[in-house]
């Protein structure tokens, strides 16, 4: 049993040389998550950071051993719950390389549509999340939470009439998607994310020029492109700190070299940088879906017959790893198929994990404050991190 | 009626006033921030939510009261009260309507801001008290803010002081008749401003809720409370919100001055302090907060210097308008 | 490690951030014009003033309900032909084996003319809702509704039984998911035409 009368006692020692460990603990309401981040701390200045990860395991990769390809796409969603329909995405893109399917163009078309649409609503669960962690749960941060959860609750709508879930969908198929879009659905999607549009112009106006908010922003987690290319970070991070990169140009997949677009780049480095470049983002993708829905081919969602059986498909000996551009980074999934109908190994590769491998440095040196204002812009989910 | 009975009648129906508007503004607030976020706040307790606050006080009553087993007692039972009673102490300067109030001190508003600085050592008492490094470090924030924010805050206050020249406050409600003070050319706009932001800091509101930053430190001193002493810790500071606003509403907006007979003057007060009241609310849910840094700096480097040259300058006016 | 500053970017005042443990410092603070921050304050402000006049978008459940999609994956739910009025399921087992999380548990019944489930249990509180179970039955039994209410404070109550499963299909509305329609629409061209002009309006929107 801790000692709790010798560890309750606190030296306080005025001469500057006392460091307290206190503990952000993985039931914290801005943890974004489970996390804990056991922080050395010398007053308010954080010293030191050390981070303690693996609450959400829930065993994936075994999972995946277990399940075949034709179930395991419907889990695939768990890892990054927020973003559910680029996790899939990997996995079944990994299992086509590998099986050479091709995949028919208006279900490239369509998995577009649907990964932009996600990651709209990733960045608006993002943009609200962060604004609450800055402003408290009752506090102007939660204005800008609720207004995201309305807008994003605009999407999830679209989402449910062409699937029926909101949260994780089972959308994609090895060689397709399971669905087509409903009568209708393309007219409703143009008008939400008209909405959507304006209203991001909204949040800029309530956020931008706000002293406030640039006084929490500005200057704070700046990570410098030595250390964003070091690390091995990937997404808004990486473009935030002036890096280039981004995989729909870099590898494009799924007919995403059809789509004109631009990619955000900034060179501050701190929580500015990337919350520009998330916003531009919202707009980018926002234009893709339109292109997508303008040019949207006829023809079949799936180059392989409906699912009738759990050991339908079996994809050949082989091995691959499929990259996504999700939300938060390169989402990547590698397989090896044994020639069965279950892989015999999957490894994630999940963007939130390698993203939080920045964190001991470039927190030590702030503030706590700051500490939930880069844990915002990180924006790690935690399910793609303990998988 | 007995003579040691006749002070303390005036007190106590003061003291139950403010207790049942204080409950019903938390209803109020949480109406007006659901408006202002696209939804509808309590609904379905009691007609539109009417309840809501006697369910909630009901609730709070009935809560285990828990004490963490390393919590310094004397000094976590007693942080409660020392936090409550300046809070409740500052209505007494408070005049209502002319004659109308507890005890119109000569000194009236000297009183109530130097008894409403006195609520930090409560807070301190709280944070150290609960033997929780978090409510610790908003203590040890709190100390820091709310002195920095009395200064500015006294300043402010001193402007319609000067204007009124009594620190007396139904004398600065008098001479309100002719004109509000809000509305003196520049200096009472400067002055609303300066008084406004003053209290939103001192009183812990969003954006220098920094102490108890729900999202960084969970609640902050308050943290190890439960039940009842957190009732009472609410109490508090939701009187410390409207007993400011009343301040503001006499010193800046004329107090029980408005159209009508002069039975209707508390009623104006009441609306006045109640505006006051859903500008602070407005303001808590339009921004993030400021790191404490920051909140520092703002006050001893902006507001400061701001109060001070205000004072002065009012000063120079007063001198200048009483010669002319 | 040297750390040039970042270029042409009005956020890069300052150097980087450290790259291990830092040398104690406070963070600069922008100092912004008062007429900026008047500026920023009141439109901000008025942003959050203006949404105090917008409807609420509370839809007040349970009093009224929201419209829920045609394709809305609820309640699971086994049905009966339309033609016969009997028992849909023919107890293949395909919907057990294709379950992910595996919570579903069927025996086959044979007789002469058909075959029947004896016991088909649905453990619902440990179902993902992910229809396949759906997607592969080949008679179109086991279908999803469009209602999720079965709220309990019983967890026992949420292993759905035979008997259950069927009355949940009486009770509430279908989705229009089934089966046959789910592989019609993701098999090629050619049979997805040709399931399409017998199945229902594919996905509409009601």
């Amino acid at each position: 049993m801790l000692d709790t009368a010798k560890t309750s006692k606190v030296e306080f020692d005025y001469s500057g040389g006392e460091r307290l460990t206190m503990n952000m603990g993985p039931q914290h309401p801005s943890a974004h998550g489970v996390f804990r981040a056991i922080l050395t701390l010398e007053g308010e200045t954080i010293v030191g950071v050390d981070a303690v990860i693996g609450y959400l395991h829930r065993c994936h990769e075994k999972l995946s051993e277990t399940l075949t390809y034709a179930q395991y796409p419907s889990i695939a969603s768990k890892t990054d719950y927020v973003a559910a329909m680029t996790s899939e995405l990997a996995y079944v893109m990994a299992a086509e390389q590998i099986g050479k399917i091709e995949v028919p163009k208006r279900a490239q078309y369509l998995r577009v549509i649907m990964a932009e649409l996600q990651r709209v609503a990733s960045h608006l669960l993002w943009l609200g999340t962060w604004c609450m962690d800055m402003g408290g749960a009752l506090g102007g941060g939660a204005t800008v939470f609720l207004y995201c959860i309305r807008e994003r609750e605009l999407i999830l709508d679209l989402f449910e009439s062409l699937v029926g879930a909101r949260l994780l969908y089972g959308f994609y198929q090895v060689g397709g998607t399971r669905y087509d879009i409903p009568d209708g659905w393309a007219q409703k999607c143009r008008e939400t994310i008209n909405l959507i549009d304006a209203r991001i112009g909204e949040y800029e106006s309530l956020l931008e020029d706000n002293p406030f908010f640039l006084a929490r922003a500005q200057g704070v987690g700046v990570i410098s492109r030595e250390l964003a290319e070091d690390v091995g970070i990937a997404g808004p991070l990486l473009r935030g700190s002036g890096v280039n990169f981004d995989l729909r140009r870099a590898a494009p997949y799924s007919s995403y070299e059809d789509f004109t677009f631009n990619v955000p780049v900034e060179t501050g480095g701190d929580c500015f940088a990337r919350y520009r470049v998330r916003m531009v983002e919202f707009r980018e993708s926002i234009a893709i879906v339109r292109q997508a829905l303008d040019r949207l081919p006829d023809g079949a969602i799936s180059s392989r017959p409906g699912l009738k059986s759990v050991a339908q498909i079996r994809i050949p000996k082989g091995e691959a790893y499929a990259r996504v551009e999700g939300p938060r980074g390169e989402v990547g999934c590698y397989l090896i198929a044994d020639g069965s109908a279950k892989p015999y190994r999957m490894k994630w590769r999940g963007a939130s994990f390698s993203n939080l491998a920045v964190l001991p440095h470039i927190i030590p040196g702030h503030k706590i404050a700051d500490v939930v204002a880069i844990m915002g812009s990180v924006d790690p989910v935690f399910g793609e991190v303990d998988r | 009626m007995p003579a040691w009975l006749s002070p303390l009648v005036a007190p106590f129906i003061v003291l139950n006033v403010v207790i049942g508007l204080v409950t019903y503004v938390t209803l109020l607030e949480r109406k007006f921030a659901a408006r202002m976020q696209s939804r509808i706040g309590p609904y379905r307790v009691g007609p539109h939510g009417l309840l809501q606050p006697i369910a909630d006080a009901l609730k709070l009553m009935m809560k285990e009261d828990i004490v963490p087993r390393t919590a310094d007692r004397r000094v976590y039972n007693l942080a409660p009260i020392v936090f409550l009673v300046p809070c409740m102490l500052i209505f007494a300067t408070i005049p209502f309507a002319p004659g109308l109030g507890v005890a119109d001190l000569n000194i009236g508003i000297l009183f109530f801001l130097a008894v409403s600085s006195m609520e930090i050592v409560g807070l301190f008492m709280a944070g150290w008290g609960s033997n929780n490094k978090y409510a610790l470090l908003s203590a040890m924030r709190a100390v820091n803010q709310i002195i920095s924010y009395d200064l500015p805050f006294i300043f402010a206050a001193l402007v319609p002081v000067l204007l009124a020249g009594s620190l007396k406050l139904s004398e600065i409600a008098a001479a309100q008749q002719g004109l509000w003070f809000i509305f003196y050319p520049v200096i009472g706009q400067l002055a609303f401003i300066a008084f406004v932001v003053s209290t939103l800091a001192a009183e812990n509101r969003v954006p220098f809720d920094i102490l108890e930053a729900e999202s960084e430190l969970v609640a902050g001193f308050r943290v190890e409370y439960s039940g009842m002493k957190f009732a009472l810790i609410q109490l508090g500071e939701y009187a410390h919100v409207i007993g400011s606003s009343f301040l503001g509403a006499v010193l800046f907006l004329g107090a029980w001055a408005g159209p009508g007979p002069e039975w209707l003057g508390p009623l104006w007060m009441l609306l006045k302090a109640m505006f006051l009241f859903l500008l602070i609310t407005w303001v808590r849910w339009s921004f993030v907060r400021i790191r404490v840094d920051q909140i520092l700096t703002l006050s001893w480097k902006v507001l400061l210097p701001f109060t001070l040259l205000l004072l002065v300058s009012t000063a120079f006016v007063v001198v200048w308008r009483a010669g002319v | 490690m040297s750390n040039p500053v970042l270029p042409s970017s009005p956020t890069a005042k300052r150097p980087h951030g450290p790259e291990g443990p830092a040398p104690l410092r406070s963070s600069p603070t922008r100092v912004v014009g008062p007429l900026s921050v008047i500026r920023a304050v009141t439109k901000a402000l008025w942003v959050t003033f203006l949404n105090l006049f917008r409807k609420p978008v509370t839809v007040h459940y349970p009093d009224e309900e929201r419209k829920y999609p045609d394709r809305y994956r609820g309640l699971l739910a086994l049905v009966y032909e339309k033609d016969t009025g009997e028992e849909a399921c023919i107890g293949c087992r395909l919907c057990e084996y294709v379950c992910p999380p595996a919570v579903i548990k069927v025996e086959m019944l044979k007789t002469e003319k058909r075959n029947y489930a004896k016991s088909f249990s649905l453990e619902l509180y440990a179902c993902e809702f992910c229809e396949l179970c759906v997607q592969v039955c080949p008679t179109d039994a086991i279908v999803m509704m469009k209602s999720f209410d079965l709220a309990t404070a019983d967890r026992r109550e949420m292993l759905l039984d035979k008997d259950r499963l069927h009355a949940i299909g009486l009770q509430h509305q279908q989705s229009w998911a089934t089966g046959n329609l789910l592989r019609a629409m993701q098999g090629p061209p050619k049979m997805a035409r040709a399931e399409e002009v017998h199945a229902k309006p594919a996905g509409s929107e009601a």
